[in-house]
């Protein structure tokens, strides 16, 4: 059976790990087009609350098997060179980044349907749950539209 | 036969519990199981929640195998 990464960080994805992740494409030299994905906790204002952070869980073994799943059907569906997803598990405040996806490619266009359809996937079939915390430390659970 | 039930993110605040162990009679469907929860704990009522029976969210008339790790699984929020 093929080894399968890592897909959960254990809180926020920072700007450091993001960066390295595209520098070590640099001696994959059929790649012209690398496309990402941010997303990042939003500080939604719910029944006048301020959301200050969201502490993420998952179905972790599920959740990781969703995410092969999903990784697989990707390259049989579009023609990438590489992809990788970074999930945060744990709290990442508002402002930081809890979804790192980055799609590789020979040419650009595959690379805009590919990202749209992982990030869309991702969203609706991966059983991760998020818990927004307010500052008077009540929280509400996120649902994905 | 006993299955172990999970639960997870606002469905465990609401059972106020992680994880179970549940009796069921053999053959008993993905829908009966979940009747007997929502029995069991009232507050399921007004949640929405799916059913994932061996990490595969499977039709509610399925019969459930012995053995089996079910799990309750609110609305997803990944990304």
């Amino acid at each position: 059976m093929e080894k399968r990464k890592t897909v959960f960080v254990e809180g926020s994805i920072s700007s450091n790990f993001i960066a390295s992740s595209i520098e070590k494409h640099q001696t994959k030299t059929t790649i012209g087009a690398h496309n990402f994905f941010l997303g990042q906790v939003r500080a939604d204002q719910i029944e006048g609350k301020i959301v200050q952070a969201i502490d993420y869980s998952a179905y972790q073994e599920m959740a990781e098997d969703k995410f092969y799943e999903i990784q697989e059907a990707t390259l049989t569906k579009f023609d990438l060179t590489s992809l990788h997803i970074y999930h945060s598990i744990g709290k990442v405040e508002v402002g930081e980044i809890c979804l790192f996806v980055l799609v590789s490619a020979a040419h650009r266009r595959v690379t805009f349907d590919a990202l749209e359809y992982l990030v869309d996937t991702i969203k609706k079939e991966v059983p991760i749950f998020g818990k927004e915390i307010f500052e008077d430390e009540t929280h509400t659970w996120k649902v994905n539209n | 036969m006993k299955l172990k039930v999970l639960y997870f993110g606002m469905i465990a605040e609401a059972v106020n519990c992680k994880e179970e162990e549940i009796s069921l009679q053999p053959g008993s469907t993905v829908e009966q199981l979940s009747n007997l929860l929502i029995s069991k704990y009232e507050k399921l009522n007004d949640l929405s929640f799916n059913i994932a029976v061996n990490k595969e969210i499977l039709n509610q008339n399925i019969p459930i195998n012995s053995n089996s790790e079910i799990a309750l699984l609110p609305p997803f929020a990944g990304g």
